[in-house]
């Protein structure tokens, strides 16, 4: 179900999963698109030789995914301010899912926070932020 | 009694919860704890008074500190204004030594967290600097914990006899309670803590 007004939230409501494409032809397609030319980005192997397990989505794309994950469940949300806290690399060809439930909701304000996480396969987080929405 | 003994607020620079937003959660969730103990990055919260949070939503609000060392990062409970005149929390390279002399000085406990933990977790810096005098308590069962950090902290426990607590190492509302320490009995009191840990009954737990 899509959220079309602030009164429509409950706090600790949950936003529909989503899985997003941690592949690495993905990854590796973003990164040749927004400039960023490390192999880190386009092979496992080059990846390893720079210190990683295997090759990385890149941030800001992890970023965009948490953005479309708001969208697809508000989609007349304006986001004022995604803020991540990247604990561990998001790894390119392995399942990953995001997560996201409200927290905190200022109806005077139009005002919503969601906090959002994303995590493996072995559900370990990755990734973990707030947004801050406002819904009309 | 079951609190979760390490959690951060936006009073700590990666915190994005609010305190009162924890709250909420806890009721409006069911999650199975009792309270929590705020223990913000490199900082004693001496300001808050979140005992109006506490008795309206009947949940225990407790604080500490998590501070650093050169054998990763140490959860701090019986933290008090003498204690704080004895080391600079802000600082990122404190002597567990001293950390540990100044909190038995001061009747406040002293416990490594997540110490499975690459870097900043005891057992990767035990090979460098040896097994610490006047460890009894880490945190064995950590929220954020990957991979097998949680196993490495539980053997290093096993191995040095040392006490193990349970902590969500909570930065967002929704990941509070993930784990947790239960305690045979009630309190209320950052005092009733330092005395709950110290006689050793309790057990960590994950609530994931």
């Amino acid at each position: 179900m899509s959220i079309n007004s602030i009164s429509e939230i409950e706090f600790g409501a949950d936003l529909p999963a989503f899985e997003p494409d941690t592949s690495l032809s993905a990854g590796s397609e973003f990164a040749d698109l927004v400039g960023w030319t490390g192999g880190r980005f386009s092979s496992h192997e080059l990846a390893k030789k720079e210190g990683f397990p295997s090759a990385i989505i890149p941030g800001i794309m992890s970023q965009g995914y948490l953005i479309a994950m708001i969208h697809n469940w508000a989609p007349s949300a304006e986001i004022k301010k995604v803020d991540t806290i990247f604990r561990a690399p998001v790894l390119a060809d392995e399942g990953h899912s995001i997560t996201g439930v409200v927290t905190d909701i200022d109806e005077e304000s139009s005002l919503v926070e969601v906090d959002l996480t994303v995590t493996n396969s072995k559900n370990e987080t990755r990734v973990f932020g707030t947004a801050t929405v406002y819904i009309p | 009694m079951i609190l979760d003994l390490h959690t951060h607020s936006i009073k700590s620079d990666d915190g994005r919860a609010k305190v009162n937003n924890y709250c909420q959660w806890i009721r409006s969730k069911d999650i199975n704890i009792d309270g929590f103990v705020l223990t913000e990055h490199r900082q004693f919260d001496l300001e808050s008074d979140y005992s109006p949070l506490a008795k309206k939503f009947d949940l225990c609000i407790l604080k500490g500190a998590e501070v650093e060392t050169e054998y990763g990062h140490v959860l701090i409970f019986g933290v008090t204004e003498p204690l704080m005149k004895c080391f600079d929390f802000s600082s990122t390279h404190l002597a567990l030594a001293d950390v540990l002399s100044a909190c038995e000085t001061h009747n406040a406990v002293a416990a490594p967290c997540h110490p499975g933990r690459k870097r900043v977790g005891m057992w990767a810096h035990l090979e460098e600097f040896g097994v610490p005098d006047g460890v009894k308590i880490v945190e064995v069962k950590n929220g954020g914990s990957r991979g097998e950090e949680d196993q490495v902290a539980q053997g290093m426990a096993d191995e040095l006899n040392y006490l193990g607590i349970g902590g969500s190492d909570s930065h967002i509302v929704s990941h509070v309670g993930r784990c947790a320490t239960r305690f045979p009995s009630a309190f209320n009191t950052e005092a009733a803590l330092v005395e709950a840990l110290q006689a050793g009954e309790f057990e960590a737990l994950s609530l994931k």
